[in-house]
Order: C-alpha cells, then structure tokens, then sequence
C-alpha cells in the first residue's frame, strides 16, 4: 500500500512541477537557433570552474561506468587507446597505431611511450592489462566487462577459474598485444569504452571502495577529492595530461535528483548556477525561442534511435507483413509535430543518422510515410484482420504515454486493430519482453556504445543475442523480439571479418536492408533528438560530444 | 511506568517485524528481476552477472529465507547492499537521514512557533479582524497544494531574484529556510486552526470561569489552565506530523534536490533498487511507533488525569 501510494504521489509531483514550471515561462514562438558555431576558433585561455549538473552516476570507476553520466566523469579521468568524435570517427588517443592480423585473431597496438597517470605511476602495457583484467575479473561481476569478451581468457576470467588474462601479453613496454578467441575485424573500436581504461597499481581490485569513490587515472583531469555520493563531484585539470592539456581549472559537477533532473538543470542555467543543462521537454520551444539567437542552443540527432521491438517469434506480429502493415500505418511526422514539437525527427532507419557514413536514409522504406492503402494490403495479406488484438507494452515514467496514445490510435484508425495498451515499470516491462510468452509489441530505444552499426545490428537483431535459456525458455540477451535470419547473422559475421571500413560499412548497409527494410524486424520511430542550453556568453569551444556530454576538455574561457 | 514501557518496547518490535515482513513479501512479488538488466537501460545483464548478482544478494533463495537473513544482519546494524552501486545501504542512507532530520526540525519548530503562536493569538482576540485574516489565509493554505508553492518559492527566490542557489547544499543552514516552510507552510495553517479552535474551547470552560471569578490575574489563567490544557491535541498533531517529516518528504526533497530520505524511496522504486525501499520503510516504520510512545508518555506529563498502565 505504502509503495503505491508513494509512487502515485511522486507521479504527480513530478508531472505537477512540469506543469507548473511550464506556465512560469512566457509563451513564444520557436525559431530556429542552430548550433553555435563563431565560437568555435576563438583563441584558447587558462583557468575558470564550468559548472553542470548530472545525476548520480552508478559507478565512475572504469571497472563499472555504464551510463551517459558515468561515462563523462569517467571519460575526463581517463584516456584509452582511442576516442571518437561527434560523428562516431574514431582516432587514435593513447594509441600511436592499431594494427591486426589477417584474419583479425590478434591485434598489436603501439602505445604512446612515457606518458604517466596523475599519481605519476607509468602509463603502460601494464596498466591497460592490469585495467582490463579487473573489469573481467569474476568478483568485479561488471555489468560492462562484456565487452571485452571476445578477447581469449576472457570465459575463464569471468568463471573464477583464472585471475591473469590469457589473450594479453605485451612484449615491451608499449607494445600491447590481444588475442581475441572470437575474431573481430573492428575490435578497436570497443576501446574506445572506458571499460578499457589503463588504471594504475594502486586501483587494487574492482571491490576497491576508495579507489572505486576516487579513481586515480591518466585523463585531462583529475579529481578534488573523493565522490561526495549524491551531492558533488569535483574534477581538476590534470597537468601531466600526455596530450592536449585542458584549459578548465576546475568541473563542479553537483548531482541531482533523477525524477527531475531536467527540471534542476535548467533553473540551475536559468539562475546562473550552470554552465550545461538539459531541458524538461515541456519547455523546449521556450528555451528554443529564449537561447537560440544567443547562439546558446544546440539540438542535434544523437546516437540512438526509438523503435518498436515487436515479438517475431509468435503472436500477431509473427510474420514480416503483419510487422510492416502496423509500420505503414503509422503516421510518424504527425506524432514529431504533434507530441515531439518537432524536437525529435522521423527515423528512416535503425542506425542513427549520427553515424555519418552508415546512416542509409529510407532503409525503413515503411517508416518514411504513412501509407495506408499499403498497410491495409499487407495486413489482410498477413491476416491482421480488423478487430485482432494487439498488445503494446511500455515503460511508465519516461515520458511516454502521448506519442503510445497516438501509435494505437493510428493503428485502430487504419488498420481496425483492438490495441491494448498497458503500461508497467521499466524492469517489469524488460522481464515481459524476455518470458517466451511475450507478444504483440513494445517501447524501445537504443544507443550504441561504440560507433559501429555492429552495435545495433548484432545485439537487437543476432540469433547469438537471443541467448533463451534452455530451463525456462526465457531470452536472456537484447535481441528480445527473437529475430533470426541465417542470411543477416551470415552478413554480419562477414562483416566483423572484413578489415576494409568502407567494404565493411557496406555490408553493414545491407544487412541493415535485409532486417529492416525486408523483414521489418524492428520499428523504427524517432530518432534520438538531443537539446541542451550552454553559457557560450562565458564559453569558447563548448559542444556535445558522441556520449552527449560537454566537450569539457577543449572548453576555455572567453 | 516501567512495566508499560517494557510493553509498549515490546509491542513496537512486533509491529517492526510484521511491517518488514509485509514490505519484504510485496516487494518479492512485484514482477520484474532487479538486477536482470544495467540500472535504467534496456540493456540485459549478462547471465552469469545475474547470477552472481543472485548470489551475492540472496535472491536465489526462498523469500522467507531472505527475510531471516535480513533481520538477523539488521539487529547487527548491517542493512545490507544497494542493488546498482554496490554500497552499503547504512552508509548510503545515512547523510540522507541527517538531511531529511535538518529538514523536519526546521519545519516542526515553524509548525510549533508559527502555527500555535498565530493560533493563540487568534483565540484571544476572537473575532477581531486578526482573527478574520488568520482565519482567511489559514483556509487558503490548506488548500495549496505542496509543489506549488514550493515552485513558486523556488522560481522567485532562487531562479528570479537568486538570492539563494537552485541547487542548495543541506549543509548551509540558511538554504533550509525555503524547503522548510514549503513543508511546514500547510501544516502551520492546521496547528494554527487547532490551536485556536481547543483553545476557545477551553476558554469557555468551568474551570476558567472559575479561576477568574477567584480572582486569579489573567495571565497564570491563561498560561497555567487554558494553554496548558489546550495544547494536548495539539502535541498529537505535532508529534505524528514530525513522525511523517522524518520519513522523508518526496515532494518537498525532489523540488528543492534535497538529499533526503523521501527522494532516495522515490529514485529506489523506480529502479527497483529494494535494499533501500526496505531500509527508508523500516526506517519511516521505527519512527512512527517511537514517536508514538513519545506522544503518549508527553500526554500523561500534560495531563495528570492520564494514567499509563
């Protein structure tokens, strides 16, 4: 009793602090703002605290860093072997070449010599093995070491049954040499997570709860202090940086509520208290009309796309036609005018617009326009008869519930379907998808952890991702909606053996057609629109970057 | 007395247990594994994770195991882990329990001073136009509704005039003032009309007349009969709305960010994260049936007809 009282009071708190947050504002019209760009080549100055807001992270030592939050602190305390830019181009970091084999089994990289963490410990060979093999470790139970296993030993880590990982070896001081049990054409893209940070000897091991609150590592900063749980982080610039210093003294990071954060970021921007902030949804066009002249908005597509993840392997949605028929019919641009103010866009594809070179726009040829002659064929083509029932599941708590409304309306309207809604929480939802009872189909999204389409495709959409356990038939992996397709794992295994990016990217291209376009195996939705407000007045070289973080290391004053 | 404080002892660690068993069995059949996937993702755990994460918690095993093991380690002190960072649910709950005590002090001592001051003053001067205007704006508060005046507090003082900071530190005492008469503010109005309305009660009563027809001056009338005979219900109030302000005050924490207990319960629902769903409950449980006997041993010191056996 108590639970659902208390869940119903903060459901209503928060959607009445939205509200009332919302009329606070005067009303205006959006125009458009775009991205700042004049102060991008402004001439760099020392010194300065930029301040944001975030909420708390669930880790910032490497071993566990999992989301968006995690990863900015982490990713400022720590430099691997390679980064990305904000158009999922990878480059080297730490690395000076990366280099494999043939048949990719065993890649060799070069590792910038003489460089040191922030204690003054070496940055070497052995400290990116001695990082990696504590993420793997059993006792670590990491909910990020997966991945590192394609690397040899990693099963035997993961077991118990070893401590030192059998695939690394480095002959030499800089040269760190990775054996992969499962071959792997793009390997080095992964290392660009900081689950592959480098961590010197006094990390000790993942259980480490000092080092775990004040991680030493080799970034651009460095911390001021442990991790004040729930309340502050604060980062300093690391001048033993081995490469582009950064020109911050000092991140105050405070951590805030997650029911709404959004909210607090941007009073906090509002009042001057942040330097960054996110935006509660309702005030956006505001905000748009409010900071775009101010060259002080930015609104990009970010790595990530909403889809929705019908069940293929039984239940109404079992054959690709009763899949594309419900795509056809539903009116995308209707719902981004409609409920998204435009602030999120039609999503033509699974993989994201954000990974420039991938990005095949129309590949869901279904999600481009509504078409309901189109749906209608296919659906009595598939039996999707008018009255049939169709369950739609989804996560209360995000923010849902409009756009869901206007999906099962849309397919009522053309297709005559009994769409049954129902809405349940997060980790409630995901257990329903996984039972092998599951069916109709569900709210999801994705983004990818490192800037290949093989992180959408391979684990949505891979036979191997189903992972069902053989006592309960339950999936235990990501691809919920239990795809399979001989043809596209074969293209997929094809691709992570071929060593040309572009040949590589291509075959990616078409296993992406054959099922999205083809076999409609997801829906895709929306993509992944991203706003935030940033001091550019105080601010030079502020942007967003891959993980939709502040470019802190390249901001300087003005 | 101290046979009926060994009882009343006695009754609240029933009433504890029974409470942590009820909130351990529902929270075991919600629906939903919850360490199956990365906190707040749709990202899968990977099996053999889960499974070691099953181990370390327990939850491999029967519910009514669990519990044993939960209260034996809890009379140690131990409450056990967090689900997504792994810390010890004391530790975590801890400087959220001081926040959540600054936070409920301040409130009650403006419940208390504001509220019962505006309520006597009432009294006395019944039907003047004070009474009218604390009459009027008393009713108005009890009808607002918490998040709206906090937003307002927050939107004029912090984001418009910036006198404080949106995002406070609980360590700064001046930054308690506004999260605390946003808590306070509807409840101040109750005292304030309770005060008032036992007050004019006791006022009229036979004793009072005759106290003054004795010839006793006004003021040992007023503080030695009518307040403290008033103030009974009063206390009550004040001591079980203490109770709820220590649970935590969702509301009030989630718009001012305040670290406290109630935002803490807030964020663990949602993710599932039951060792501190248990832990704020057994906690807003213990307080309530202290508070209780508090209350009830604070009656029989205001009124000596009140006997505890």
């Amino acid at each position: 009793m108590r639970l659902t009282s208390t869940m119903r009071w903060t459901a209503v708190a928060a959607t009445a602090v939205l509200a009332v947050a919302a009329c606070s504002n005067g009303g205006g019209s959006s125009n458009d703002g775009g991205k700042p760009t004049a102060s991008d080549n402004a001439p760099t100055k020392d010194g300065g605290t930029f301040r944001l807001g975030i909420v708390e992270p669930t880790a910032i030592d490497p071993y566990n860093v999992q989301e968006s939050e995690g990863t900015l602190v982490a990713q400022n305390l720590f430099t691997g072997l390679t980064s990305v830019d904000v158009n999922g181009k990878i480059s080297n970091a730490l690395a000076e070449s990366r280099t494999s084999n043939d048949d990719c089994s065993q890649w060799t990289f070069k590792i910038k010599g003489g460089t040191t963490f922030s204690n003054g410990e070496a940055v070497d060979t052995a400290a990116f093995i001695r990082g990696w093999t504590r993420a793997a470790a059993k006792d670590a139970a990491s909910d990020v070491a997966y991945h590192l296993n394609e690397i040899d030993g990693f099963k035997e880590l993961q077991d118990g049954s070893a401590t030192a990982f059998k695939g690394l070896s480095a002959p030499d001081a800089t040269t760190l040499v990775v054996n992969l049990a499962i071959k792997d054409c793009e390997f080095d893209l992964r290392t660009f997570h900081t689950v592959f940070s480098p961590v010197p000897k006094e990390a000790g091991p993942a259980g480490n709860k000092t080092y775990n609150d004040q991680p030493i590592g080799n970034g651009p900063f460095k911390m001021e202090g442990p991790w004040q749980h729930n309340s502050k982080i604060t980062l300093v610039r690391n001048d033993k940086y081995a490469l582009a210093k950064a020109h911050l003294d000092r991140v105050e990071i405070s951590i805030l509520n997650s029911a709404n954060a959004d909210q607090l970021e941007y009073q906090g921007f509002q009042a001057g208290q942040f330097d960054w902030a996110r935006l509660p949804t309702e005030q956006l066009s505001v905000a748009k009309a409010t900071y775009g002249p101010k060259n002080e908005w930015f609104d990009w597509d970010a790595n990530g796309m909403n889809y929705l993840l019908p069940i293929t392997y039984q239940g109404p949605l079992k054959s690709k036609e009763a899949r594309l028929a419900v795509s056809y019919a539903i009116d995308r641009d209707a719902i981004v005018s409609g409920v998204f103010k435009g602030f999120r866009h039609t999503a033509t594809s699974l993989v994201p617009p954000a990974f420039k070179d991938a990005f095949q726009d129309g590949v869901c040829a279904s999600c481009v326009k509504q078409d309901k002659e189109k749906a209608k064929a296919l659906a009595a083509q598939a039996g999707l008869t008018p009255g049939t029932k169709l369950y739609f599941g989804y996560n209360t708590g995000g923010g849902h519930e409009a756009w869901v409304q206007a999906v099962a309306q849309q397919l009522k309207d053309v297709l005559g379907l009994d769409v049954q809604i129902e809405g349940i929480p997060f980790k409630e939802l995901l257990k329903k998808e996984n039972t092998n009872s599951a069916t109709g189909m569900y709210r999801a999204a994705w983004g990818a952890d490192y800037p290949t389409p093989g992180n959408f495709l391979a684990p949505l959409l891979a036979t191997s991702s189903i992972g069902e356990d053989p006592a309960t038939h339950d999936a235990t992996g990501d691809n919920r909606g239990r795809y399979s397709n001989p043809a596209f794992d074969a293209l997929l295994q094809k691709a992570t053996a071929t060593k040309d990016i572009a040949e590589r990217t291509k075959i990616y291209q078409q296993a992406e057609k054959l099922a999205i376009g083809e076999d409609q195996a997801l829906i895709p939705l929306f993509t992944r629109g991203q706003q935030r407000v940033g001091n550019t007045e105080k601010w030079a070289n502020l942007t967003y970057d891959f993980n939709e973080n502040p470019s802190l290391a390249k901001v300087s004053q003005k | 007395m101290g046979r009926y404080l060994l009882r009343r002892i006695g009754q609240m660690v029933v009433v504890l247990l029974g409470a942590t068993l009820i909130l351990f069995a529902c929270l075991f059949v919600i629906p939903g594994d919850p360490v199956g996937s990365l906190a707040g993702s749709e990202r899968s755990r990977d099996p053999a994770v889960v499974e070691a994460l099953h181990k370390r918690y327990g939850l491999d095993k029967p519910l009514i195991v669990q519990y044993g093991t939960y209260v034996g380690k809890l009379v140690q002190g131990d409450m056990g882990e967090d689900y997504t960072q792994r810390r010890p649910v004391a530790e975590i709950l801890g400087p959220k329990l001081v926040n959540t005590s600054k936070l409920a002090v301040a409130a009650i001592v403006f419940d208390a001073v504001i509220g019962a001051g505006v309520g006597v003053l009432a009294a006395l001067k019944r039907y003047s136009i004070w009474d009218t205007v604390v009459t009027l704006i008393t009713t108005i508060l009890v009808g607002f509704p918490t998040f709206v005046i906090g937003m307002l507090m927050l939107n004029l003082f912090a984001v418009q005039l910036k006198w404080v900071p949106v995002i406070g530190d609980p360590s700064d005492p001046a930054q308690v003032v506004l999260p605390a008469i946003t808590l306070a503010v509807i409840d101040a109005a109750l005292v304030a009309r309770l005060m008032r309305g036992t007050m004019l009660e006791v006022l009229r009563a036979d004793y009072v007349k005759t106290a003054i027809a004795k010839g006793v001056p006004r003021r040992e009338v007023l503080l030695k009969h009518v307040l403290r005979n008033s103030v009974i219900p009063v206390v009550t109030y004040i001591g079980i709305s203490f109770g709820g302000l220590l649970g935590g005050a969702i509301i009030t924490e989630t718009i001012f960010n305040w670290d406290g207990i109630g935002m803490a319960m807030s964020t663990a629902i949602q993710q599932q994260n039951n060792p501190i769903v248990v832990g704020v409950a057994t906690w807003g449980v213990a307080i309530f049936v202290v508070l209780n006997l508090v209350v009830d041993l604070l009656y029989a010191m205001l009124d000596p007809r009140i006997r505890l056996s």
